[in-house]
C-alpha cells in the first residue's frame, strides 16, 4: 500500500465513522431542539433498531434484508413514540434533572430487555464477508458505500423537512418557544410526535448501518452515544448542521489521530476536541443556536 | 430504654439460634464466588459441576480427616461489583478461611485485595492475566499465567520465520500482561517489534488501527484480542484487503469468533494452554464426569476447577483449617502433584510453574490443532 492510499484510506475511515456519529447526533439534537432535554435513551433506539432488523431477518419472519428494513424502522419509530407516551409526556413539565434521570432509567430498562430477549452475546446478520472493491486506491465495501449514501440522503431529507415543510416549521417554532408556539395555534402535539418518530428512525438507520458493517450487541448504542454527545456539543446543541459537522470532525480526528499517537487514546481525542471547543467558545462552528 | 432492651433480646435470640447450628455443622466449609447468573453464567455452571464432582469423590473417601467438605456457593452475577459483595459475604458471614474466586481476570482482580486484607486464601482456576496474584501471598491460581504463554507465542512467530512483527493488544490487564511477556521474549530471541498498538474493548470500528498495523505490508501481525473484538478486526482487515498471518493468544480461540468473522477468520492462528488428555488422571476424571452427569463434554476450565478442589483439600489436611495453615501448606502439597491438568507445582508468584501450550488455527470454518 503506497502512502497516498494509506492516508486517503484513513480519511475514508474517518468519514465512515463520522457519518455514523452524525446520524446518531442528528436524532439526539432534534429531540433536544424540540423538547429541550438530552435523551440518554437514544443509544437504545440505535440498538433496538438494529435488533428489530435482526428479528425480521430471523425466524419466524425470515425476510430478506431489503424487505426487513422497513418494518424494522417502523417498529423503531413506534418505540420512540412509546417512550414519549409512557414516560416523557407525563413528566413534560418536570425539571430537567427529572427528565434526565427518567431517560437514563429507560436506557437501562431497554438494554436489559434486549439482553433478556437476545442474550448478551454478540450477533450478526449473517451476511457473507466480502472484500472491499478497489476504488482509486481505496477499499470500500457495499455496506460502507451504503453508510455514506444513506447519510447524505438522511441529511437532505431532514433538511427538506425542517426548512421546506409546514411540519418542520412548526417544529422549529416549538424549539424556539413551546408556549408561544402553542398559543399561536401550532399543533404542538403533532410536532412533538413527529420529532420522536424522526429521531427514532434516524437512530434506527444509524444502528442498522453500523450493525451491517460490524455486528450487534446490547451495548452498541451506549458505547457510541458518547461520541454522538460530543458531536452534538461541538456543533451546537439543537443545531442539525452542527450535528453533521461535529460527527464528521470527531470521526476524522479520531482516525487521523490513531496514525500518530497510541490508539489506546482514541476516545480521548474526541473529548479533548470537545473540551477545547467548549472552552474556546460554545457553538463555535456554526455560530449561534436557535434559542 | 425499651428499644434497647428489644434490641438486646433480638441479639440474644440470634446468638441462641446460631450457636448450636454452627456447632452441629462438623463440615469443612470452602467458599465459592461463582458466576451463577449474568453474562458468563454459562461458564459458572460448568465450574460448579466439576467442583461438585471433586467434592463428592473426596467425601466418599472419608473427607478431610473424617470431616466432609461443604462448598458455600455465592452468585457473583458476572460483574466486579457483585463479586466483591459475594466475597465479603463469604468472609464475614460464612467465615471461610479459603475461597474459590470468580472467573474473568478483572472480576478476580477486584476481589483479590479484599481477600488479602482479610487474610483469607483465594484461588483462581481460570485467570490468565499476568498480575492476577499480585495482591499478596494469600492469592493463588492453578491456571498458567500468560508470562508463560508470551514466550510460547514468540517461539511460534520465530519458528514460522517472522522476525519483525507489529503487535496489537486489547488495552486491559490481560492484554497488557500478555503483550509485555511476548515482547520481552520475542526481543530476546532476536525478533523486532515494529509497532505497538493498544486498542479499547467493545469498539465497532478498528479500521485505522488495522491500517496502521499493516503499514509496510508485514507478513504477520500479532493481535492479542478477544472473541468479539477479534471478529470485527479480522472482518475489517479482510474488507480493506490486508493480507497477513494473524497470530493471537488464547482468548480469541472460540467457535463464536469464527461464526462472527466468517471467512475473514480463515487461517488465523494462536496459542492456548493445552491439557494432555492421554494421562490416566484425565481419563479417570472424564470417566467420573460421564458417570455423574451423563455426558463427556467437559466444561471449559472444568478440569482446572477439579484440580483446585483436590489441592485445597490436601492443603487443609496438612495445614489445618485456618487461612494461614492453608496458605503455608498449598505450595508444599502442590509440589509435584500430578493433577488432571498436569504438574501443579507453584512458582514464587503462586502460579503454576509448568504449563503446556498448543497451537490453534482456523481451517474451513473450524478451530483445529495446528500441525507443522
Amino acid at each position: 500500500m503506497d502512502s497516498f492510499s494509506y492516508y486517503s484510506q484513513t480519511v475514508l475511515n474517518g468519514i465512515l465513522a463520522g457519518c455514523i456519529y452524525a446520524l446518531f447526533a442528528m436524532g439526539l439534537t432534534l429531540i433536544y431542539g424540540v423538547l429541550n432535554f438530552v435523551n440518554f435513551a437514544h443509544g437504545e433506539l440505535i440498538m433496538w433498531g438494529a435488533y428489530f432488523l435482526f428479528l425480521f431477518m430471523g425466524e419466524p419472519f425470515g425476510l430478506p434484508l431489503y424487505f426487513a428494513i422497513l418494518p424494522a424502522l417502523l417498529l423503531t419509530g413506534c418505540l420512540g413514540l412509546a417512550m414519549e407516551y409512557s414516560v416523557f409526556r407525563p413528566i413534560r413539565k418536570a425539571n430537567r434533572l427529572t427528565l434526565l434521570i427518567a431517560a437514563m432509567g429507560i436506557s437501562v430498562f431497554l438494554r436489559n430487555a434486549a439482553q433478556f430477549f437476545w442474550g448478551a452475546e454478540v450477533r450478526t446478520y449473517g451476511l457473507e464477508v466480502m472484500p472491499g472493491t478497489r476504488f482509486i486506491g481505496l477499499y470500500l465495501t457495499m455496506q460502507q458505500f451504503a453508510i455514506i449514501g444513506v447519510t447524505i440522503l438522511c441529511v437532505a431529507g431532514v433538511y427538506l423537512l425542517f426548512f421546506k415543510s409546514r411540519l418542520g416549521k412548526s417544529m422549529r417554532a416549538l424549539s424556539d418557544n413551546l408556549d408561544l408556539a402553542r398559543i399561536s395555534g401550532i399543533d404542538t402535539k403533532r410536532a412533538i410526535l413527529a420529532a420522536w418518530v424522526i429521531s427514532a428512525v434516524l437512530a434506527g438507520i444509524g444502528g442498522i448501518l453500523m450493525a451491517l458493517d460490524t455486528n450487534l450487541n446490547p451495548e452498541m448504542g451506549v458505547v457510541n452515544l458518547i461520541k454522538a454527545f460530543a458531536a452534538t456539543l461541538i456543533g451546537g446543541v439543537g443545531n442539525l448542521w452542527g450535528a453533521l459537522i461535529g460527527g464528521l470532525l470527531i470521526g476524522l480526528a479520531e482516525n487521523i489521530g490513531v496514525l500518530f499517537i497510541s490508539p489506546g487514546y482514541k476516545d480521548g481525542i474526541a473529548f479533548v476536541i470537545m473540551v477545547l471547543i467548549l472552552l474556546a467558545r460554545p457553538y463555535v462552528i456554526l455560530g449561534e443556536r436557535s434559542d | 430504654m425499651k428499644k434497647l432492651f428489644a434490641l438486646l433480646a433480638v441479639f440474644a435470640m440470634i446468638a441462641v439460634l446460631t450457636v448450636p447450628i454452627a456447632r452441629a455443622a462438623e463440615t469443612v466449609k470452602i467458599g465459592a464466588a461463582f458466576a451463577l447468573s449474568g453474562s458468563i453464567a454459562v461458564y459458572g455452571e460448568g465450574f460448579k459441576k466439576c467442583v461438585d464432582l471433586a467434592v463428592e469423590e473426596i467425601n466418599a473417601k472419608g473427607g478431610i480427616k473424617g470431616k466432609k467438605i461443604e462448598i458455600v456457593y455465592e452468585d457473583n452475577k458476572s460483574n466486579p461489583k457483585d463479586c466483591v459483595t459475594a466475597v465479603r459475604k463469604l468472609i464475614t458471614v460464612d467465615k471461610v478461611p479459603v475461597m474459590f474466586g470468580p472467573a474473568g481476570s478483572s472480576n478476580f482482580m477486584a476481589v483479590a485485595p479484599v481477600a488479602q486484607e482479610n487474610k483469607v486464601v483465594l484461588l483462581s482456576a481460570q485467570g490468565a492475566a499476568v498480575g492476577l496474584t499480585k495482591a499478596g501471598d494469600y492469592i493463588f491460581r492453578v491456571f498458567p499465567s500468560d508470562t508463560l504463554q508470551g514466550p510460547y507465542l514468540a517461539k511460534l512467530a520465530m519458528s514460522m520465520g517472522y522476525k519483525k512483527v507489529p503487535v496489537m493488544y486489547v488495552n486491559n490487564d490481560w492484554g497488557l500482561g500478555l503483550k509485555d511477556a511476548f515482547v520481552d521474549a520475542y526481543k530476546k530471541m532476536g525478533g523486532a517489534v515494529t509497532d505497538i498498538i493498544a486498542y479499547d474493548e467493545k469498539k465497532t470500528d478498528y479500521r485505522t488501527e488495522l491500517l496502521r498495523a499493516s503499514k509496510g505490508n508485514p507478513p504477520a501481525i500479532v493481535n492479542l484480542t478477544y472473541i468479539n473484538e477479534g471478529a470485527v478486526q479480522f472482518k475489517q482487515a479482510f474488507e480493506m484487503g490486508i493480507k497477513t498471518q494473524w497470530l493471537c493468544g488464547s482468548a480469541a480461540k472460540a467457535p463464536k469468533m469464527v461464526e462472527l468473522a466468517g471467512k475473514a477468520a480463515e487461517g488465523v492462528m494462536g496459542t492456548y494452554p493445552s491439557v494432555s488428555q492421554n494421562t490416566k488422571q484425565y481419563q479417570a476424571f472424564k470417566e467420573a464426569y460421564k458417570k455423574k452427569y451423563g455426558d463427556d463434554k467437559i466444561p471449559i476450565f472444568g478440569d482446572y476447577n477439579y484440580d483446585m478442589v483436590f489441592i485445597t483439600a490436601k492443603a487443609i489436611e496438612k495445614g489445618g483449617y485456618t487461612a494461614d495453615g492453608i496458605r503455608k501448606a498449598l505450595p508444599v502439597v502442590a509440589k509435584g502433584f500430578k493433577g488432571v491438568t498436569g504438574d501443579k507445582t507453584f512458582d514464587a508468584e503462586r502460579s503454576p510453574k509448568f504449563a503446556e501450550y498448543g497451537i490453534w488455527i482456523v481451517k474451513d470454518g473450524k478451530i483445529e490443532d495446528y500441525k507443522k
